[in-house]
Parts: structure tokens; C-alpha cells; sequence
């Protein structure tokens, strides 16, 4: 029974063309973990490195934005401070592209800012998105984003196609949060 | 002044600040959740260096495979630090390999508002 359960659930994940799945609480350390493995898997593939460089670079900005904006995230001290936030990281392939999905809980105060957000990214075209990237580098940052306007911009810079994401609302004060990007 | 090091670790990248040669190298990768913590100390470095440099140039060679989003506006940050140091002469390397549009077209975004620092763009096969 514990097989048959894990072997469909790691077939389901086969199917979609999962390379690598992480759900739980993230780290700045399995984050490195992780991107490293991705990086070395694609490079044993024959991956050419600016598709290499593009996925990495969006699963390092989709991580840490689960990690600085989670709303799901456990704090205390360890000797130091720990703090840890929980999300997805999903990577896989599809259509001969590659995809990498992030999913996190988020708060209603913050879910329409940041839907503006992606909107605006969504409506842009290649050159609209550089412009943006290069005058947003130039601008101080937004009061509590830690440096979220620009991390969005470069996820939206590296995909081939326009951005996808959604909310699911789960009760009045929070949503699941996901972005798919495909390179 | 003294010389600034710093090694490389999983996510900051290798930094030598020899300052009797004028001569700051930052190499590898770049992305700590913070970027403040990377470019510090070497914002820092630079604002001693520059507010004394009496006439001495200053060279800074990149050797950056890759830096995340924050490490860009920190770099940003430095580039407007070096462009508005009129006083001292700037020459500024960035070194990526051929293969690597990424950094190519970083390094060309970043020089765009550069005209009293020299910017170079040198491919490396």
C-alpha cells in the first residue's frame, strides 16, 4: 500500500513532466541545493547555457520571493534567528520548453497589488519588459517590497511566453498564489 | 586604507580590493536574499577609496557568471557611486564568456548611462 501510494503519486508528478518538485518550508540553503542540481541536470542534458542561465535565474527569483513573501512562514531563535517560509517550487519540461511553477500562500491586503503587477508584466511585449527592467533598476526601492518590483520584471525578462498565474482563494484573508513560467 | 578581501562562498561571490594598485576584482556568483550584505562592505571600500584616491585611477575587473535581481540594483548603485566620482579616473572591465548573452546584455545596460567611467565589454572564450 505505502509503494502503490508514493509510486502513483511520483507517477502523477512523471507524467507532468516534473524534473524537480520541493514543497514545504524553504531555505536560502535549499535553494542552492536545489538550483545546483537543476543547473548540473540541464548541463548533463546538453542544455545551452543561456537556457541554463534563464532558468536559473527564474527559479532563484520565484524561491526567494516565496521565502521573503510567504505568508505561511515560522520564526524563532536557534542560537540565531531562523526564519522559515513555506511555498512550492515546481521544474519540469514540456513541449520541449522547460517550466518552473511557484506556489505560495498569500495575505488579501497584499493579493491585488501584486495582481496589478503581473498584469501589467503580462501586457508587455519583449522590448516594453527591458525598458521596464532597466528604468526600474534606476529607481530607488518601493517602500516593503524588498525588492519585489524588479524580481518580477526579470522572471517576466527570461520567459518565452507571457506569464501565467492565479489565486485560489482558500478563506476571507488568504489566497495560494502560483506563477508558471516557461523557457 | 586597508586592502579589502573576501572569499567566495555558496552565494556571494570572491572579492580583492588591492588599494596601493588601485585595482578592485569581483568574481563568481551573486545572490544572497540580501545584497546589501555582499555590496556593503565594498560600497564602503569604494567611498574611502574614491574620497582619498588624490589623483590615483581606479580599475574594477567583473568576472560575474551570474547575480540575481537585487545583486543588479546593488551593481546599479555602484555604477552611479563610480560615474559620479568625477575626480578620479575609472576604468571599468566586465568580462563575460562569448556564449553568454545574459551577461553580455548586462553589462551593455549597465554602461549606458556611464560617459566619465570607461566600460569595456571583453568576451572571453
Amino acid at each position: 500500500m505505502l509503494a502503490k501510494q508514493y509510486r502513483a503519486f511520483k507517477s502523477t508528478l512523471d507524467e507532468r513532466g516534473i524534473v524537480f518538485s520541493f514543497s514545504g518550508y524553504l531555505s536560502e540553503g535549499i535553494l542552492y541545493s536545489l538550483g545546483d542540481a537543476l543547473r548540473q541536470k540541464m548541463a548533463l542534458e546538453d542544455t545551452d547555457v543561456t537556457t541554463i542561465k534563464k532558468v536559473f535565474s527564474v527559479f532563484v527569483e520565484q524561491s526567494q520571493n516565496i521565502i521573503r513573501y510567504s505568508a505561511d512562514k515560522v520564526q524563532g531563535n536557534l542560537g540565531k534567528t531562523v526564519e522559515l517560509s513555506s511555498g512550492m517550487v515546481t521544474i519540469g519540461s514540456e513541449n520541449g520548453r522547460f517550466f518552473i511553477v511557484c506556489g505560495n500562500i498569500i495575505l488579501e491586503d497584499d493579493m491585488e497589488k501584486l495582481r496589478g503587477r503581473l498584469e501589467t508584466l503580462r501586457g508587455m511585449g519583449k522590448d516594453e519588459i527591458k525598458a521596464y527592467y532597466k528604468e526600474q533598476l534606476r529607481e530607488p526601492p518601493d517602500e516593503g517590497s524588498r525588492g519585489a518590483t524588479i524580481g518580477l520584471i526579470e522572471i517576466a525578462r527570461r520567459a518565452s511566453d507571457p506569464i501565467e498565474f492565479d489565486f485560489d482563494r482558500i478563506d476571507a484573508d488568504r489566497h495560494f498564489f502560483c506563477l508558471k513560467v516557461s523557457i | 586604507m586597508e586592502n579589502l578581501t573576501i572569499a567566495a562562498s555558496e552565494r556571494s561571490p570572491e572579492v580583492n580590493f588591492d588599494v596601493a594598485a588601485g585595482v578592485l576584482q569581483i568574481k563568481g556568483e551573486s545572490y544572497p536574499e540580501d545584497a546589501s550584505s555582499v555590496f556593503g562592505p565594498i560600497f564602503t571600500a569604494l567611498q574611502d577609496y574614491l574620497a582619498q584616491a588624490d589623483g590615483n585611477g581606479l580599475k574594477v575587473d567583473f568576472e560575474l557568471i551570474y547575480f540575481n535581481s537585487s545583486s543588479a540594483k546593488a551593481l546599479m548603485n555602484m555604477f552611479q557611486m563610480l560615474e559620479n566620482a568625477k575626480g578620479t579616473d575609472i576604468v571599468v572591465n566586465w568580462q563575460f564568456m562569448a556564449d553568454d548573452e545574459t551577461m553580455k546584455e548586462f553589462g551593455e545596460d549597465f554602461s549606458e548611462d556611464l560617459s566619465h567611467v570607461t566600460f569595456n565589454l571583453v568576451a572571453v572564450s
